[in-house]
């Protein structure tokens, strides 16, 4: 394979994808049941329903259908199946799937069958059928890494965390960026208290005063139910291990964004316009956050943890990263990538960092990852406001 | 696990160029070597400092920004010479003073 560049599935004007897809992508709750019964019947697709769809309205419901948009628009999708109720919203769903990805998309619905759910599914399981034999001709090219849009999480984080593998990854992202790819952090919060070092980074001035009002408007809205986020944080845990003010706390998180100019400010879920380092404004649960890079258009995800974290991404294959040496003694099979050398001095960060991004390179070239090999992963809904 | 020959050749790492502050990668005390980019230097610590804890790479005036992560993490509250424990006795946060006086 030549020097930057990966096997990846090409989508035409699009990112290549690292994965080809069949997606069974239920987009009403009514119809979760049904759309799994179609996904059950072809082994080998991915299967994501909505609990959602109806009696939603303004900002929450535009943030839903985005999500549902950007999952089905993800370029590890070779086609999409979507399962609904009514012709009108599935037909709205898979517009907006074509207008993003050139995944082969198709809609059955309740009203293609008089409400009748069993011969929803027979319709389902006939058009998935002949989706996933279609796609199955695609094959893997080289395509240039500058495809690549990867996400960067962090879930149950330790010592190790800020010393070892957030600034690992922040290297990653660094190198990712210069070979003209793109990536993104999320987890809002964890920006408080270093906004100054996200502003700073900012090309555009705007840029940063959006960051700021972003962390904000998450911090008023915690503080307005009576919890102050700065009177207690960092923790006595946190102190304890070292930590001494919210600034050192947070830099520590955002040090896996690594330190290239930020591009841009994504709303949850949306895709990012070019290339470069993004910021998304979203929830820092990880399953939330996740689905919220998918959404966006992330082909893949690096995954920071101390102690270990099980959790993956369904649809974009999830790289688990540990520098703790206990983690790797006791869950070393659930980790892809060993950084316990940074962590115990004897790898540097920068060797770290190059042998990480070849292993990249073979994930996003159809090695497996360990949540893949075991079928680990889910996509989670976000709402951000109640039902009518 | 196959380690490299100058494997565990440094205690403590300055996670970025123009940090004041490096960080202990184990309990530490006396002389340590401190990985500082591709350089490895030593300093005499004043302090124990416990694994995941940072100390003074230079001396820090009272009132001084500190920087870790090449971004300020706050300021020193007295006078902290190389080689001593920076922690919440000496080092204050800008952003939760900044909270408290805007009331």
């Amino acid at each position: 394979m030549a020097e930057n560049t990966f096997l990846g599935f090409p989508r035409g004007s699009g990112r290549a994808g690292t994965r080809n897809h069949l997606l069974i992508l239920g987009i009403n709750g009514l119809v979760v049941a049904a759309a799994g019964r179609i996904a059950a019947a072809l082994p080998g697709s991915k299967f994501v329903a909505t609990p959602y769809g109806r009696g939603q309205f303004g900002p929450d419901k535009e943030c839903h259908f985005r999500q549902l948009v950007g999952i089905g628009a993800n370029a590890n999708n070779g086609a999409v199946l979507i399962v609904g109720v009514d012709r009108k919203s599935a037909d709205e769903v898979a517009d907006g799937i074509a207008a993003r990805s050139s995944a082969l998309v198709e809609a059955v619905t309740l009203d293609d069958t008089h409400e009748d759910a069993l011969a929803l599914a027979a319709l389902g399981i006939r058009a998935g059928s002949r989706l996933a034999r279609e796609i199955s001709q695609e094959r893997r090219q080289p395509v240039p890494v500058s495809e690549l849009y990867v996400g960067v999480e962090c879930g149950h984080s330790d010592a190790s965390s800020g010393l070892a593998t957030n600034p690992l990854s922040g290297a990653l992202v660094d190198r990712l960026v210069d070979a003209g790819g793109t990536a993104v952090i999320g987890e809002t919060i964890e920006w408080l208290g270093a906004e100054h070092a996200l502003r700073h980074c900012g090309a555009k001035p705007q840029m940063g005063e959006a960051i700021v009002r972003a962390v904000a408007a998450r911090e008023a809205a915690v503080t307005a139910i009576g919890v102050d986020l700065l009177g207690n944080n960092p923790g006595a845990e946190n102190i304890r291990g070292g930590l001494s003010t919210i600034e050192e706390k947070s830099l520590g998180a955002v040090a896996k964004a690594g330190s290239r100019p930020v591009s841009g400010l994504l709303p949850f879920a949306g895709p990012p316009e070019r290339t470069g380092l993004y910021l998304m404004d979203g929830p820092s649960f990880s399953p939330e956050s996740m689905t919220g890079f998918v959404a966006s258009g992330t082909q893949m995800i690096l995954f920071t943890t101390g102690p270990g974290n099980s959790y993956c991404s369904l649809l974009a294959p999830t790289i688990k990263i540990s520098a703790n040496p206990q983690a790797h003694e006791h869950v070393s099979n659930q980790l892809d990538f060993d950084a316990r050398g940074v962590f115990e001095a004897h790898e540097t960060l920068d060797a770290a960092a190059d042998r990480l991004f070849d292993e990249m390179i073979g994930f996003a070239s159809g090695t497996l990852t360990w949540g893949e090999a075991v079928g680990e992963g889910a996509e989670c809904f976000t709402r951000i406001g109640a039902s009518l | 696990m196959s380690v490299g020959k100058d494997a565990a050749n440094w205690d403590a790492v300055q996670i970025a160029s123009g940090d004041h502050v490096a960080v202990a990668l184990r309990d530490l005390s006396g002389r340590v070597r401190v990985r500082q980019g591709s350089e490895i230097v030593e300093i005499t610590l004043s302090d124990a400092i416990p694994l995941g804890h940072k100390f003074a790479l230079v001396d820090l005036p009272a009132g001084s920004e500190i920087r870790k992560y090449g971004a300020p993490i706050g300021r020193a509250t007295q006078p902290i010479p190389a080689g001593a424990h920076v922690h919440t006795h000496n080092l204050v946060s800008q952003r939760a003073a900044q909270k408290a006086g805007n009331g």
